[in-house]
């Protein structure tokens, strides 16, 4: 996505000033004046800020496998779960409290999971931005991001569904989870066949986060999401 | 120091909530100026109520940072077919959440 | 600091951002009903719009994203905005150009800027020249 295009290029033969090669991109530079001043005029700490990326690096998919396989395993767990999922999630150790004591600002603390069934599906969007639960999932995918995404699911979404090779029969009903407000949503698939003898360790290794997002169902031997990967420039340092 | 927690506010309570799960709802077309979290692909549709989830300021008042209003939400369930003409599946549906104002009786 | 020459080429690319270059649409003197509405209409709300399928792709977070989510978030725990704030700066009260032609976390850090100048937690000039700064800081010498 880094077409760069310059309307009006012409006239190559006029000398360039010398040129002040960006070490660092412009996004770069704003995002780091912006923390310099919050800091500097007391809005936050650099401890808060340190505090918050903490947490962030610990969140993950993993904590919504985890939750199914033992949602799986477990029907009085799977029964809280779809009573009130956020507090269930203490029972694995995702507090949706952390890392403020109330919460992120915008996560909000009203999780729900959506049970598919052999005559329902379940897939998730949010239209209007991007709304996803992190504490339970991490960050969103970037694909979930876009516009593209968020303009052709709510309408086409059996076509979408395809196009991240999941083929759902017309006889299974598919609901389409619009996040749009301040529930967040998850969807819990059914457990494959040929899992019956399986640990929950083993049952949440196939439970990938495309699985709890809709688009893609749970199968032995199907233990990553694999898509084409846009490398940073600066990645993020462990 | 910087505050530990965002100042509460006093806000006015809540009405009694006007929609039931299973009533049947119109989603009002309102105008649009600045902001709205009403998507335009579920207005004038009838959907029914799926679940009353929590009471809220509404986003129209919360995005200016307002003491605002404080409503009943529901998650409302639509049949694609009625939200868009050309749709071919019977069966699927469709799901997302509104404040009560956005809401009318679509009997 | 740029020459002249990088100025008026860069004239140029300001000139190209339209609202919509295949209609002429610049300066009316009236606004037909429909046409408010659309320019009313919230850029963020995109849902049954048409578009082509296109590859979804995973992307790996630049260092900078990483910063700029967690520095809105912790805007908020500090209670300078809420979350319905940033909603809307970041993704309507940037308008149709910025939305559609920057990234995703440059939508935020762009209205998280723009909300501490607004509330003035911080002068413009103030920005600018910490800007600048941060600039000259990391230019390669």
């Amino acid at each position: 996505m880094s077409h760069s295009h310059k309307p009006g290029e012409s006239g190559a033969d006029l000398p360039h000033a010398a040129p002040t090669v960006e070490e660092i991109t412009d996004f770069e530079v704003l995002e780091i004046a912006v923390r310099e001043l919050a800091i500097e005029h007391g809005l936050f700490t650099a401890e808060d800020h340190r505090r918050f990326t903490e947490w962030t690096e610990s969140i993950g998919p993993a904590a919504g496998s985890r939750l199914v396989a033992k949602a799986w395993t477990d029907p009085a767990f799977k029964a809280r779960v779809l009573d009130d999922a956020v507090k269930a999630c203490k029972e694995i150790g995702i507090d949706w409290a952390e890392p403020t004591g109330f919460g992120t600002p915008s996560d909000y603390m009203n999780l729900r999971v959506l049970e598919d069934t052999p005559t329902l599906h379940h897939v998730i969007v949010c239209t209007l931005c991007s709304c996803y639960p992190r504490p339970l999932l991490g960050m969103s995918p970037e694909w979930y991001r876009t516009t593209n995404y968020r303009r052709r699911l709510v309408r086409w979404p059996r076509q979408v569904l395809a196009e991240f090779g999941l083929i759902i029969p017309p006889e299974v009903e598919v609901r389409v989870e619009d996040s749009n407000q301040k529930c967040r949503f998850m969807v819990m698939p059914m457990r494959p066949e040929g899992t019956d003898s399986w640990t929950e360790e083993q049952l949440a290794e196939i439970v990938t986060r495309d699985c709890m997002i809709g688009v893609a169902l749970p199968r032995p031997g199907r233990t990553a999401d694999v898509h084409p990967v846009h490398k940073a420039r600066h990645p993020v340092q462990e | 120091m910087p505050k530990s927690k965002p100042p509460e506010k006093v806000r006015p309570p809540a009405d009694a909530a006007r929609f039931k799960v299973g009533d049947r709802v119109r989603v009002k077309d309102m105008p649009n100026l600045f902001y709205s979290r009403t998507q335009m692909y579920i207005r004038g549709v009838v959907g029914t109520i799926a679940e009353c989830t929590y009471k809220d300021i509404i986003p129209e008042d919360e995005a200016f940072n307002r003491d605002g209003r404080i409503e009943q939400y529901y998650i409302v369930r639509f049949r694609q077919k009625d939200l868009w003409p050309e749709y071919q599946f019977e069966n699927d549906t469709l799901q997302t959440e509104s404040p009560e104002r956005w809401l009318e009786p679509a009997d | 600091m740029s020459a002249r020459r990088d100025l008026l080429e860069q004239q140029a690319l300001i000139g190209s951002i339209q609202p919509a270059v295949h209609v002429p649409q610049n300066w009316n003197y009236e606004v037909e009903a429909p046409l408010f509405k659309a320019y009313a209409h919230p850029p963020h709300d995109v849902g049954g719009q048409f578009d082509a399928p296109i590859l979804y792709e995973e992307k790996e977070e630049e260092q900078w994203e990483a910063n700029v989510y967690v520095t809105c978030e912790v805007l908020g725990w500090r209670g300078v905005w809420n979350s319905e704030e940033r909603r809307r700066r970041a993704d309507n009260d940037l308008g149709y150009a910025l939305y559609l032609g920057i990234p995703y976390y440059g939508r935020w850090i762009m209205a998280a800027a723009r909300m501490l100048v607004d509330k003035n937690h911080i002068a413009l000039t103030e920005l600018i020249e910490k800007i600048a700064e941060v600039k000259a800081r990391n230019a390669k010498k």
